[in-house]
Order: C-alpha cells, then sequence, then structure tokens
C-alpha cells in the first residue's frame, strides 16, 4: 500500500507540475537546490527502511528542514556572493552516493545470500 | 501514527517533489539553457536571464502605475470643463510625442536582406541603417503620422544607426527583416512605391522589398523617455 501510494503521489505531481506556470527563473536555482535536498531524503529513507530503524517523523522533517534550510543557505550565499549551494550540492550529492551504495550491497548480499542457500539445498539432495 | 496516515504524508510528499521536478524543467527548458560546462558562461548567461526578468517585471509595473495614472487624471478632471479641456489637451501632446498606441490606415513596408548570389556587390544586398532612414524620411515626407521600426516607434529623438551587422533604432538592436510601419493617408504612403522610387531603388539592388497597404496598422507606443537637461524654454 506504501509503494501504491508513494506511485500515485509522484505521477499526479507530474501532471500537476506539467500544467502549473513556470517559476521565474530567479528561484529555479533554489528549486533545484531543494529538489536536491529532497531527493538525499528520500534515498535516506529508504536506506532507513533497509536498515529497519526507518522513522516516519524523522523522515518528514528531515525532508522538509533540509530542503528549506538548502534554500536559506542558498540565498544566503547569493548575499554573500558565495557559492554556498555547492557545498550543499557536495554534501547531498555525496550522500545520496553513499546511501545508494548500502542499497546496492543489502540486495548484493541478499542475492547472493540466496544463490548460497540454493546451492547448499541442491547439495544436500 | 498508522499505516493510512503514513501513507497519505507519503504520497503529499511525492506530490510535492515530482511537481518540483517537473516545474524546475520546464522551467529550464523554457529558458533555453544549456548547462554548459564552462562556468563562467553559464554563470554570464543566467545573469543575463535575471536581467531580463527584472526588466520585465520592472516594465509591467510601470505600464500599471501608467494606467493607475491615467485613471486618476480621469477622476480629477471630469465635472469640470476647464480641466477636461487641459486633459484633451494632455492626451493631444502624447499623441504628438508618441506616448500612446495608435491605430488606423497606412503602410507596412518590410525589408529582408537579398539572397542573389549574382550580384557582383554582396554588400548592396543587405539592408543598411541608410536604407531604412531614406525610408523613414520618404515616409515622414509622405505625412506618415506614426512610424515604427521592428516595433520601436520612431520619435523626434530616435536616431537610427548602424552597428556593425545591426541596426540600432532607440537603443534597440534590430536586423533583417526589418518592418517598418506607418499611419497615415494609405494613398499619399503608396507613393513610395512608385516607379522609379525608394523602394524599386532598393529592388534593383537585389534587397527584398515587401510592400502592404493596410487598414488596419498598429503602432506601439514610445517606451522609451524623453530628457532635456539642456534646452530651456525661454
Amino acid at each position: 500500500m506504501l509503494f501504491i501510494s508513494i506511485l500515485i503521489g509522484c505521477i499526479l505531481g507530474a501532471i500537476v507540475g506539467i500544467n502549473v506556470p513556470i517559476i521565474p527563473y530567479t528561484y529555479s536555482s533554489y528549486l533545484a537546490i531543494a529538489i536536491i535536498a529532497a531527493l538525499d531524503s528520500v534515498f535516506g529513507g529508504i536506506v532507513g527502511v533497509l536498515k529497519r530503524e526507518f522513522d516516519i517523523q524523522v523522515f518528514i522533517s528531515g525532508f522538509f528542514c533540509n530542503s528549506i534550510l538548502s534554500i536559506l543557505l542558498t540565498y544566503l550565499g547569493n548575499k554573500l556572493d558565495v557559492d554556498i549551494y555547492l557545498a550543499a550540492i557536495v554534501v547531498f550529492v555525496g550522500r545520496m552516493f553513499l546511501n545508494l551504495t548500502i542499497i546496492r550491497k543489502y540486495y548484493i548480499d541478499k542475492w547472493s545470500k540466496k544463490i548460497k542457500d540454493k546451492k547448499t539445498e541442491n547439495e544436500k539432495a | 501514527m498508522n499505516k493510512w496516515t503514513e501513507a497519505i504524508i507519503l504520497m503529499i510528499m511525492c506530490f510535492m517533489l515530482g511537481a518540483a521536478i517537473v516545474i524546475q524543467v520546464n522551467t529550464v527548458n523554457n529558458n533555453g539553457t544549456t548547462n554548459s560546462s564552462n562556468q563562467e558562461e553559464s554563470n554570464l548567461k543566467s545573469q543575463v536571464l535575471k536581467m531580463k526578468e527584472k526588466y520585465e517585471n520592472q516594465y509591467e509595473e510601470l505600464e500599471k502605475i501608467s494606467k493607475e495614472l491615467e485613471e486618476t487624471r480621469q477622476q480629477a478632471t471630469s465635472n469640470n470643463s476647464e480641466l477636461e479641456e487641459l486633459e484633451s489637451k494632455i492626451k493631444e501632446d502624447n499623441l504628438i510625442l508618441g506616448n500612446t498606441d495608435v491605430t488606423g490606415t497606412g503602410v507596412k513596408i518590410t525589408l529582408t536582406d537579398g539572397k542573389e548570389a549574382s550580384q557582383l556587390d554582396t554588400e548592396s544586398l543587405l539592408v543598411h541603417a541608410e536604407n531604412v532612414l531614406a525610408v523613414v524620411n520618404e515616409l515622414k515626407n509622405a505625412g506618415a503620422e506614426a512610424i515604427a521600426i521592428n516595433g520601436n516607434r520612431v520619435v523626434s529623438t530616435t536616431a537610427i544607426s548602424c552597428d556593425g551587422n545591426v541596426i540600432i533604432v532607440n537603443g534597440e538592436k534590430i536586423s533583417s527583416p526589418i518592418e517598418i510601419t506607418a499611419i497615415g493617408l494609405s494613398e499619399q504612403l503608396a507613393t513610395l512605391n512608385r516607379a522609379g522610387g525608394t523602394l524599386e531603388y532598393f529592388t534593383g539592388l537585389g534587397k527584398i522589398v515587401d510592400f502592404k497597404k493596410s487598414q488596419n496598422i498598429q503602432i506601439p507606443k514610445y517606451t522609451g523617455v524623453y530628457s532635456f537637461r539642456y534646452a530651456n524654454t525661454k
């Protein structure tokens, strides 16, 4: 049921996004950084599910706080003329890769275990 | 928190994320920004886009405010014959200055760079600033009341000058095809198209000239500002 709701949310979001007027270019860099932050939270959430320590409250607060904080930092960077958004991108994307590694390892372990089990079963038989 | 609320919250979050991604992609596509690997270049590009947006916003605001001013003036001058007279005088002056959009009968002349390769002198194929100037001069001579070049109103302070491969009118760069619209008695303006006239001369040089009479020519107002700092009235 969770997966269905996620799927419906994504599809609805895409449909609404297509029909909504585009935002001014000035704000598109803020939206971009917010998207990266949100995606990072999503990957973090997936890892949490795999590790069985997923907490919906942590996930939701991370999703929104990361997005808003990254937007604020980008804004501050614009004011100070420092490319703070680069730091945010490095952190978020770096974490995304780490989380992807964890996800990948989890599934590789799972499958290799399965194959091993099958082999031992075959040998026993 | 039960399963249902969790599902709904996740759905809302995915909805926001999906919408944000699609909006962002649309925005970037619309602005034609290709992410250049050159940081300097993409910075400049985004700066230009931001400036353009700022200009558009300011212009919109200006338009709104001038409309408000007009309304306020109208309200203030109604029921007072003396002021009404002044109001109509202001309107007339604005018409002369080119501060209002105007419509009427007139002509539309389109000058395009020629493409004939047989022409020996390729320079004469191109539409130059002097050519545009000549046409504008002829139009004025034929009694045109309002003239615009590619949507740039020709007013008393307008300069038409050459700037390399573009022509500058009112400080704005334009290039071929150049569309000159004029309002006036269209039969009179049509004399530009006479045999041996300027336009025929241009055609002879290999430029492409299109001449059209029209009952409904629309000419936009002058978007610049008049500033007189040195000329004083006695």
